[in-house]
């Protein structure tokens, strides 16, 4: 008898409802007679069981680790904070220092610093430095912006950041240029290399040519040679044989 | 907090709520997706396709039905436009010869003491490729995802005894395919 053969009871929604726990109360009831009586059902239940206990050896531990990089707007909206981080990279390097520069002063002026270029060369005050516990606000003939000092340090102000910038300029060209003269060497070096192999390439063909010349001749010469001797070889043979024949005669 | 309270949040402007859901959920769409294409990459893949798909739907997802299904049916949608989309090669006669037979015929007494669970797997595997999709589906729902019948039904969008005789037919199948294997343990 094939055991693998389905049993045609007309019960296979009832028992497999029944194989999983979720027959119905009247399905219950058909079924548990039923498989007290077929045996061929209780087969295959019975081989259903193993399949189920084959089916659950293969079980899947790796996890693919997905996170989804959410944004309000979708995946392809970026933050700001990326949106200025390619902005800084997109940017000049003069700009870069600009920005730098400003930033420094901006933060100095929040500060209260006072930034002067003498002949002593570079200075810094600041009035968060300078102010004790003990000196406060409370004196207002200190405090109060002399509009003469104001003008005097925006244009010194003025003054360090063109400096800087042109600094800024001059060392970008200068990076420019080494890399142009560094190119250009890379080129020469290239050139040369290029020159150099074809000159030996020429040299070696030259030299084929040559080796080729030289066989073409000895083959000439041989031939022309060979020509010879054999005509020479010939009229003496030719000599010798009427000599023979004659002197039989 | 329940899946639809981190829809909520994710729809009222806290999109990385969604990241809860992905934790929560991979390791059964993984599982769904690994055993329906057989293959790891794939499988990788489909996952996150399947998650980025109810990302982006995620405002037509009405709550009518459960999160869980929904993301099974994008899930087992994924899953046959990719099956849909290989290239229908028949399978190996030696493919077929390990899918039925197992080699095993030859070596069984051995093979009684020997074989390991990950043979098992792998048999499995290889017998759950063969069966048609749409059995392999409702096995794999049933047997991995511990879906009742009549959530299978919902997904999938078909009668509750056609959910049942698809079972039937497909652990019958099984049955068939793994049956050397059986006698051997």
């Amino acid at each position: 008898m094939d055991t693998n053969k389905t049993p045609d009871c007309n019960m296979r929604e009832a028992l497999i409802a029944y194989l999983y726990n979720e027959a119905t109360p009247e399905e219950v009831r058909r079924v548990e007679p039923h498989l007290k009586e077929c045996a061929a059902c209780r087969r295959e239940m019975a081989a259903f069981e193993s399949v189920r206990g084959m089916l659950q050896q293969w079980q899947v531990d790796e996890l693919p680790g997905i996170r989804v990089v959410a944004t309000s707007q979708g995946a392809s909206v970026r933050s700001m904070l990326e949106l200025l981080r390619e902005l800084f990279t997109a940017t000049p390097l003069w700009a870069k220092a600009f920005g730098a520069v400003a930033m420094a002063v901006l933060v100095l002026a929040v500060m209260g610093t006072e930034v002067k270029i003498g002949r002593e060369g570079f200075s810094l005050r600041a009035d968060i430095m300078r102010r004790g516990p003990g000196e406060s606000a409370a004196l207002p003939d200190q405090r109060e912006p002399n509009p003469e000092k104001i003008e005097l340090t925006r244009a010194e102000v003025k003054a360090l950041v063109d400096q800087m910038i042109l600094e800024s300029e001059r060392s970008e060209s200068v990076e420019l240029k080494a890399q142009l003269v560094g190119l250009e060497s890379a080129l020469q070096n290239m050139k040369s290399d290029d020159l150099a192999r074809l000159a030996a390439r020429i040299q070696q063909q030259q030299a084929q040519i040559r080796t080729l010349e030289r066989d073409i001749d000895r083959r000439e010469g041989l031939d022309l040679t060979d020509i010879l001797f054999s005509e020479l070889t010939t009229g003496s043979t030719q000599e010798s044989g009427t000599g023979a024949q004659g002197g039989g005669q | 907090m329940s899946d639809s309270q981190i829809i909520e949040r994710t729809l009222g402007g806290e999109p990385e709520a969604f990241n809860i859901l992905v934790h929560r959920w991979e390791r059964q769409i993984y599982g769904l997706t690994l055993r329906m294409l057989g293959r790891d990459e794939e499988a990788k893949d489909a996952t996150q396709e399947t998650f980025l798909s109810a990302y982006r739907n995620l405002p037509k997802f009405r709550g009518e039905a459960k999160f869980s299904s929904w993301i099974y049916r994008i899930a087992l949608n994924i899953c046959n436009t990719k099956l849909r989309s290989r290239a229908k090669i028949a399978i190996s006669i030696d493919e077929q010869r390990e899918t039925t037979g197992f080699e095993l015929a030859d070596d069984s007494e051995d093979l009684t003491s020997n074989i390991q669970q990950e043979q098992v797997a792998r048999h499995v595997r290889r017998a759950l490729q063969g069966l048609p999709a749409d059995m392999r589906q409702v096995i794999i729902m049933k047997e991995y995802e511990g879906l009742k019948f009549s959530e299978i039904a919902e997904i999938l969008g078909i009668p509750l005894s056609t959910v049942k005789t698809r079972m039937y037919t497909g652990l019958s199948e099984m049955r068939k395919r793994l049956e050397h294997l059986r006698e051997a343990m």
